[in-house]
């Protein structure tokens, strides 16, 4: 037994001496969803970043010398993303991390990093930049949830109607998409005609549909998420209900999810994105971002691949002004207010609350008509001025933190 | 919120086409259980592969109906193969194996479904036909949900059929009270149980691919459902077709109308809905007392 | 495989535990601290979940329960009720005392695969009672949040932010777990459990309360497992919902039975492999899932008494071969 174990035991150690073998010193750490149900999404985001860290490079790297940056797997669970996020603190020295899809995850980074002095810049939708959260440590190259449900919502009431119904999954996404959406509707003169509320994972609407025909709003917004949205496209079409009068709005709506759709994304469909590739009509540089990406991956960029991208830009380019990698506080202040123009027009870090200042895109879907990498239209860009709400309301995180939501 | 007849007769409907699914794979679990005294952890997984193998083959020949019968052919298939290689070698073991064997399965399955899909939702799409619903009266029900509920009912029927009056149906009926009388008999048993498995994975399959056209296939679509499944047939009692049955009728009602009255209960209501009959009846409703 | 006892040896088993607290002291200036507490944390996770498995026989496809009410009980007790450290993780064993007796009082009777799938839904129960109608105490999705830097006051201040101060916390705490757990394996009360492991009805016919010795090794299994959750809360500040879904359940098994769920340690190395193994691959693969969910195949086909117990197998054939030469001659 004590041979045997003594081997085993000695083998063991001496793997894990050599794991550790050392390469150019890396500067940041980023992590996303690569396994798991988002791998796509999370995949989207990495392939953003690591064309934002082969610009930098290209142009000379970081303080002269070659970037090294981790990308890394966080599984889609926080447990996972805060070990690996320690590890590369404690044991590389990193000062700059990253990531990542779920704004769920996002948060509880956040508060970790804050507790750590690390700088932590958020890719995704969070609520970072509100109310209790923001503590100085965190950015977002996303955007705050409520962003995506003012400007969809400020769109529907001028154009497709004003009665509305809202199937809402239940989670702080979905209440922040409402939240703001009732705010909206209050102030537009919308008619509110209730509320559906979906739990996570809940992938069969068959139950809330008659509900729905019964009320017969003018604008269904659907506010659920992932599989959930595929499923409740689909079974509204099933049902016969997507090419009538029926107008659907989505807050955050995705690439992915319209392909899934199908034929059953028509023209009744409204969607919030923060980036669309068509996009690229507008933008000169959103034509490089584009071009770039197409050229590596064969398929256009999708909003995660935009955050991830203007996220690492934004972090590698400040590291070269600050000129520093590991001191926190510098970073910090160059970060407050950092000028950027990469692929939508100018916008900046806002210095109060380090909220990147983006426009929300509205994308009608074509149906039938989509084919190829064409899968729907731009029909307006609501500028982040009427979607932001100013310092010191995100600071009480109102109005929307205080919105009184419809019981259950 | 105003309650009247028509909205209730709705939900109703609606948690009979909910059940209709349930049935299919409570069914499919019990004959597994009844047959092989397997607990199949990776019923999900085979639900899944249906939903996948219907979108294959519709997007190769363009037929639904070919699509779904596909799916139980092909699921049933990957069955035998599962069963022969996988199961097989652990009989005579202790049953927790082959219940922890299907796990892993399940895991491994998934994710190399992930790896050859991906995780962007595939679409199957449903003949037009089917597409719109039945209005009468203030009662609205989608045609597919009403296809899905006599669809189940053929099955049950071809199932009710199958096991009593065939030849075969009877032999895995004897297989399953007396193994070792049935092999005494001089016929091939084992041969039997990888059938029974085939049969009750191809239920899960056809079960996959009915879901296919209106949830869109995933290959994470069938993690959830397992454990659902398992609530279904525990509550039916463990190794009883009745019971799969109106295990599959009660959950169908119950997620519907807790939807309706408490949408962010639904989940859970099933658990406590299970835990409250385990309380009453310990072996489920239609449990047989020697299998406990 | 007749007449040899899946037993262990309780002369040499001693060296062991010993071993084992001695690689633990040394480790985390090897391999990354982070790591290095989970493996602990999870280790006597793994341990009390084989209390059940490996020496009772009853399989809980649904331990991630206990791992979870111990990290939220003990993160809404420092969060919300200002208890201290050491007080959250007394209200962690509390808890997963009281939901083992329970879970214990509904199901103990009945049949193992009856068991895995109640256990399952529980857990699976609880998992969306925390997702969703609970959500004011338990964040939902987002998790346990807001919680201070946690330190010990209590016998001296020890602040548990930094890593090495909250690795040898946990050392304690696990190391004294792990001696705890010995000792009840190493009693007349273990080897009964491991009598019923092996032939429950033989055990009954000799005149055995087999029951409640079953109801026991739950309560001590639910204890030790909840008390894992409540390090796993300290260690990361924060209370992911993820300890409560059924993916921790399946992880734990198959972690065990890779180490060897028929020895006492044989949990622990499974632990260790399986996340050293896992933290490396998922930074080179994004199919990690599979390769796991193969080897989980593998082993049950192949070797299902797992690392320690294939190895222990082979020395004791060596063994008793030796013997016989020497007897022989």
């Amino acid at each position: 037994m004590k041979k045997v174990s003594l081997i085993v035991a000695s083998v063991f150690l001496v793997t894990l001496l050599f794991s550790g073998v050392a390469s150019a010193k890396p500067i940041a750490a980023l992590l996303f969803p690569l396994s798991g149900p988002f791998s796509a999404m999370g995949t989207d985001m990495r392939k953003g970043s690591e064309l934002a860290l082969e610009e930098i490079n290209a142009k000379g790297g970081v303080l002269g010398q070659k970037a090294e940056v981790i990308m890394g797997d966080d599984e889609f669970q926080a447990a996972i993303a805060i070990r690996k996020y320690k590890e590369m603190v404690d044991g590389q020295g990193i000062k700059a991390i990253g990531g990542t899809l779920s704004g769920g995850i996002s948060v509880a980074v956040n508060e970790w990093a804050c507790k750590n002095k690390v700088l932590y810049m958020s890719f995704c939708h969070t609520s970072i930049p509100l109310g209790k959260e923001q503590c100085g440590y965190g950015f977002v190259s996303g955007m705050i949830p409520y962003q995506t449900g003012v400007a969809t919502a400020k769109y529907a009431f001028q154009n497709l109607g004003k009665s509305w119904m809202i199937v809402t999954q239940d989670y702080r996404f979905g209440h922040d998409e409402l939240s703001a959406w009732l705010t909206v509707s209050e102030k537009m003169g919308g008619k509110f005609l209730g509320n559906i509320y979906s739990p996570l994972g809940q992938v069969d609407y068959s139950a809330h549909i008659p509900k729905i025909v019964a009320t017969n709003p003018e604008i269904l917004v659907i506010n659920v998420y992932g599989q959930s949205m595929d499923a409740i496209i689909k079974q509204l079409g099933e049902a016969g209900l997507t090419n009538k009068k029926m107008k659907f709005v989505i807050p955050k709506s995705h690439l992915f999810t319209i392909k899934a759709s199908g034929a059953f994304y028509t023209e009744n469909f409204y969607g919030g994105h923060t980036f669309y590739w068509t996009l690229q009509d507008k933008f000169p540089k959103a034509k490089k971002f584009v071009e770039d990406y197409m050229k590596k991956h064969g398929a256009p960029p999708s909003q995660d691949s935009d955050g991830g991208y203007v996220g690492t830009r934004a972090l590698l380019e400040a590291m070269n002004v600050a000129k520093t990698t590991t001191d926190v506080d510098k970073l910090i202040k160059t970060l407050k207010g950092f000028k950027m123009d990469y692929n939508k027009g100018p916008e900046e870090f806002r210095a109060c609350d380090h909220i990147r200042t983006t426009s929300v895109v509205i994308v009608r879907g074509i149906g039938a008509k989509a084919s190829g990498m064409n899968y729907g239209e731009v029909v307006a860009e609501i500028p982040w001025q009427e979607t932001l709400e100013s310092c010191e309301n995100n600071k009480n995180d109102v109005p929307y933190g205080k919105v009184k939501l419809p019981g259950k | 919120m105003e309650i009247n007849a028509s909205l209730l007769i709705n939900q109703m409907l609606f948690g009979l086409a909910l059940g209709a699914v349930y049935i299919l794979m409570a069914c499919g679990l019990t004959i597994i259980f009844g047959l092989l005294d397997i607990v199949n952890f990776a019923h999900g997984t085979f639900y899944m592969l249906g939903a996948f193998a219907a979108f294959v083959t519709v997007s190769l020949f363009g037929n639904f109906w070919i699509g779904l019968a596909s799916a139980i052919i092909l699921v049933g298939l990957i069955g035998w193969v599962t069963e022969t290689f996988l199961i097989k070698p652990l009989y005579g073991k202790d049953p927790l194996y082959p219940l922890m064997l299907t796990f892993g399965f399940s895991l491994a399955v998934t994710d190399l479904m992930r790896g050859i899909f991906g995780t962007v939702g595939r679409i199957v799409p449903l003949p037009q036909f089917f597409i719109g619903s039945i209005v009468w009266e203030g009662v609205f029900i989608p045609k597919f949900r009403v296809f899905i509920i006599f669809l189940t009912l053929g099955v049950l029927i071809f199932l009710w059929y199958f096991f009593k009056k065939t030849n075969l149906g009877m032999i895995i009926r004897a297989a399953t009270r007396d193994s070792l009388m049935v092999r005494t008999l001089g016929i091939d048993v084992p041969r039997i149980w990888t059938f029974g498995f085939a049969l009750g994975v191809g239920l899960a399959g056809l079960a996959g691919a009915v879901n296919s056209t209106i949830q869109s296939a995933l290959p994470d679509m069938g993690v959830e459902i397992t454990v659902e499944c398992f609530v279904v047939v525990v509550i039916g009692g463990l190794g009883s077709l009745g019971g799969a049955i109106l295990g599959g009728l009660i959950i169908g009602q119950v997620i519907s109308f807790v939807s309706l009255f408490a949408s962010d209960w639904s989940n859970v209501a099933i658990f406590i809905t299970m835990l409250l009959i385990l309380l009453v009846r310990t072996r489920g409703l239609f449990g047989e007392a020697g299998r406990l | 495989m007749a007449g040899r006892e899946k037993t262990t040896n309780a002369g040499s088993g001693n060296r062991i535990v010993w071993m084992t607290l001695l690689f633990f002291l040394v480790i985390p200036h090897i391999i990354s601290t982070p790591l290095a507490t989970e493996i602990m944390i999870y280790g006597l996770f793994a341990l009390g979940f084989n209390l059940l498995l490996g020496y009772t026989g009853i399989l809980s496809f649904g331990h991630a329960a206990y791992f979870g009410l111990g990290c939220y009980g003990c993160g809404i007790a420092i969060r919300d009720f200002g208890l201290s450290v050491w007080g959250g993780l007394l209200v962690s064993i509390f808890l997963g005392v009281l939901l083992a007796a329970i879970i214990g009082a509904i199901s103990i009777k009945k049949r193992g695969v009856y068991f895995a799938m109640i256990s399952m839904a529980v857990a699976q129960m609880f998992y969306f009672l925390a997702l969703s109608p609970l959500k004011k105490w338990t964040g939902g999705e987002d998790g346990l949040k807001f919680i201070p830097k946690l330190s010990l006051q209590f016998p001296f201040h020890v602040d548990l932010q930094s890593p090495f101060p909250l690795y040898y916390f946990v050392y304690f705490v696990v190391g004294l777990s792990i001696l705890a757990i010995w000792r009840v394996l190493n009693s007349p009360f273990g080897r009964l459990l491991q009598a019923i492991r092996e032939n429950e009805e033989r055990t009954i016919a000799s005149g055995f309360n087999v029951t409640m010795a079953k109801y026991v090794s739950l309560v001590f299994s639910g204890l030790f497992s909840a008390l894992a959750g409540g390090l796993f809360f300290v260690y990361l500040g924060y209370g992911p919902l993820t300890t409560l879904f059924w993916l921790t359940s399946g992880t734990i098994l198959l972690m065990t039975i890779l180490g060897g769920m028929h020895t006492f340690i044989g949990p622990v190395v499974g632990v260790a492999v399986f996340l050293f193994a896992q933290n490396k691959f998922s930074w080179i693969m994004d199919r990690w899932q599979l390769v796991v969910g193969i080897l989980f195949i593998a082993l049950i086909l192949i070797f299902p008494e797992g690392i320690v117990g294939t190895i222990k197998s082979k020395y004791l054939a060596r063994k008793t071969v030796g013997q016989e030469i020497e007897e022989a001659e």
